[in-house]
């Protein structure tokens, strides 16, 4: 198979920068990801990433994940060898010899998650992953688009107990999925959407990895310089610069299981005298700008500190922080009737239709 | 070595009732349970009711039943396969085909389901269960008690789900993640624990309790019948006695974590006109005070009777206003050692004040 890179400590820095540019302000803090995927580097030599074309039709690939609340994943970590566990279990369940690993979810913590088990097992991991950005639930990426079954899934937590899941949909996995991880103490960790190489050359948001440590990249490069660290990770993510404002009032609930909530921002220098308001749930999901919605989920909201370019999640929002706001079209998958419903500003409750952000970008 | 015996449409009934008896106001009404068996029984199924020594030691026995809140199961009624899936599921997992069922409870609902399984399955119904009674977690069963292995255990919805705990580090846990599996199933699904060697279910099955369900029932049935009192000949068929007669004065119900709790309120009539007696409920009646003394305390069976007809009340029936009798029955042995105390005495259920002790009549040596 046809390696695109080996990747190495170091790389995994830029990479966890990137994933939590894509997480959207949500999606976990990818710190924790990363010194469990340095650590299995360390022990186990460097992850070759592959392109998916790589794979054999008939290959078998498998997405791990962390599941679970961001704020519970920081705190309650895991002993490190969960993941492989869920890997191995789901490969031993299938009968069959898993010829790669594959990212669920591109941005936040599970940018970096997969790194584990492919370091530790010596899989290649594939270049992408299942979302493009970072979403709450587990049925939420392009697989499902694909008609990828969730299930068999398995999720393992810190103690030592194991779950096989067989659902008949994969709303009903997240469900499920959930409840299993709330009792767990509100994370856990899961192999699952096994496909095969045909189908996860069609269903994979390509080149989402490499995406990461080209924007983490580009970040530390432009600090280093004493650059415009923001102004680099919008051209590298082809992003806007939609707005530049103070942080002037944040409300926050939890509902559900989700932190929900929006954050109001004034307009400084290009930007005295306008207006912006963030709706999240976990992940920042509406933009206004003076009052009209201006991006909605599935493209990309994104925060950075207006001058360090480091990313803001939406837990740390906090009144006069200075920040920039990026958006950028979604992949195109999500742009589909099929993907909105999965996906859109409906499905999390806001009575908006999805307008895309550039039409021309997708 | 006896081969046991077919179940037949009057035993079935008279199983539903006695079953319900034992339920001991829980474990969910057999009724739907019962005209699910008799409507396969007519189409041609036929189950044997098998003597704990009927099977050689390394046979293994599958323990399937309902789980979830009684109040849930007489509304959502099951697709009809939901044990099955669950007994495949952890057969599979556990890579063992199941000789026998049993029945975790005999009390209530889950005294069908291995009836149902058995019709669909062919297999024998060993005639014994794992509590003699009904109660409301997994890990209230001699099995788990006496060391069974709670993994892999499965849950299975009427919609196709299917849930498998593979590994999990204790009893205690699974039914933590098997509850909360239930609670987003819709509260109600078909459980399956971890298949058990029949040697193993000889020495920690309460022994002879769907012939004795069947018993009591048939002693309703005729007591009914030839207008005998039926209370009297419960208490004969059983073994139990009257504590308390009375007319309900007040019911509180909450739906607490899958589970239906509260407490009922009786006030006295006939010889204990001017005493009031209270019943805690946690799905079961687990506590019986009488003018605030615990009189029956669990695992000692309390029941309610309709005054009249004997009826045995769930407590999701239970309404203001019922005349009814409250009998007590001790626990089978097995229930009250001292591990077996731990896990289904009062403390176990949120009463740390009250001791255990052994209502006084009744009680086998």
């Amino acid at each position: 198979m046809k390696v695109l890179r080996e990747i190495g400590v170091a790389e995994l820095e830029d990479i966890a920068t990137g994933g939590a540019i894509l997480g959207t302000g949500g999606g976990g803090d990818p710190y924790v990801g990363k010194l469990m995927a340095q650590q299995a580097i360390r022990a186990h030599g460097p992850v070759r990433l592959v392109d998916v074309d790589a794979l054999a039709d008939d290959a078998l690939v498998v997405p791990v994940c962390m599941m679970g609340a961001p704020t519970v994943m920081t705190e309650k970590l895991p002993q490190g060898e969960e993941l492989v566990v869920a890997f191995r279990k789901l490969e031993a369940l299938l009968g069959r010899t898993i010829d790669a690993v594959l990212c669920g979810e591109a941005g936040g913590i599970n940018s970096t998650t997969p790194f584990v088990v492919a370091a530790a097992t010596g899989r290649p991991l594939v270049d992408g992953d299942g979302m493009g950005r970072a979403y709450p639930e587990l049925q939420m990426v392009t697989f499902t688009l694909h008609g990828v079954s969730a299930t068999p899934m398995v999720l393992c937590d810190d103690k030592g107990n194991s779950i096989v899941l067989d659902t008949v949909s994969n709303a009903w996995t997240e469900r499920l999925a959930r409840a299993a991880t709330v009792e767990m103490g509100g994370s856990a960790l899961l192999a699952f959407y096994p496909m095969d190489g045909a189908t996860a050359k069609r269903a994979v948001v390509r080149g989402t990895l490499s995406l990461c440590a080209r924007l983490g990249q580009a970040l530390r490069e432009a600090r280093a310089a004493h650059g415009a660290p923001v102004a680099a990770v919008a051209e590298m993510l082809s992003a806007e610069v939609i707005f530049h404002g103070r942080v002037r009032d944040v409300e926050r609930r939890t509902v559900g299981g989700f932190a929900r909530g929006t954050a109001e921002f004034e307009g400084v220098e290009d930007w005295a005298g306008h207006r912006f308001a963030l709706e999240f749930q976990n992940e920042f999901l509406i933009a206004y700008r003076d009052g009209a919605p201006l991006v909605t989920t599935p493209d990309l909201i994104t925060l950075l500190d207006a001058e360090s370019g480091a990313p803001v999640t939406a837990d740390s929002l906090r009144y006069g922080l200075r920040l920039k706001a990026l958006a950028c079209a979604s992949t195109p998958a999500w742009r589909t009737p099929e993907g909105l419903r999965l996906i859109g500003p409906r499905y999390f409750g806001y009575d908006l239709d999805y307008r895309p952000f550039r039409p021309d970008a997708a | 070595m006896s081969e046991g015996y077919i179940l037949t449409e009057r035993d079935l009934q008279a199983l539903a009732i006695g079953a319900a008896l034992l339920g001991t106001g829980g474990g969910g009404n057999p009724y739907v349970g019962m005209l699910r068996t008799r409507e396969l029984m007519r189409k041609g199924a036929e189950v044997r009711i098998a003597p704990l020594d009927a099977l050689p030691d390394e046979v293994f026995v599958g323990e399937v039943g309902g789980i979830g809140a009684p109040v849930v199961g007489v509304e959502k009624f099951e697709q009809g396969e939901e044990c099955l899936r669950a007994l495949r599921a952890v057969e599979g997992a556990a890579g063992v085909r199941c000789g026998a069922l049993i029945s975790g409870e005999i009390g209530g609902a889950n005294s069908m389901e291995p009836v149902i399984t058995a019709a669909q399955s062919g297999l024998p119904v060993l005639d014994g269960d794992g509590m003699g009674r009904a109660f409301p977690e997994v890990q209230m069963s001699t099995f788990m008690i006496y060391g069974a292995a709670p993994a892999p255990s499965a849950v299975a919805d009427e919609k196709g789900n299917v849930v498998v705990y593979q590994s999990v580090v204790d009893m205690y846990w699974l039914e933590m993640l098997a509850r909360g599996t239930t609670v987003q199933m819709g509260a109600a699904a078909g459980f399956a624990i971890a298949p058990m060697r029949m040697a193993f279910v000889r020495r920690t099955a309460v022994p002879g309790t769907v012939s004795q369900a069947i018993a009591i029932g048939h002693a309703i049935l005729q007591a009914r019948a030839n207008r005998r009192n039926v209370i009297e000949e419960v208490c004969k068929a059983t073994g139990a006695r009257v504590f308390f007669t009375g007319k309900i004065v007040d019911v509180r119900r909450h739906l607490v974590g899958g589970f239906a709790r509260g407490k009922a309120v009786i006030a006295g009539t006939e010889g204990w006109a001017g005493s009031e007696a209270e019943i805690a409920i946690q799905n079961e009646n687990l506590v019986l005070w009488i003018d605030g003394a615990p009189a029956v305390v669990v695992p000692d069976l309390i029941m309610n009777l309709e005054r009249d007809t004997g009826e045995p009340i769930t407590t999701e029936m239970l309404r203001y206003g019922q005349r009814v009798a409250v009998i007590g029955l001790p626990a089978h042995g097995l229930l009250r050692t001292e591990a077996a105390l731990k896990v289904v005495g009062p403390a176990a259920f949120g009463y740390p004040e009250l001791a255990y002790r052994p209502i006084a009549e009744g009680v086998p040596a």
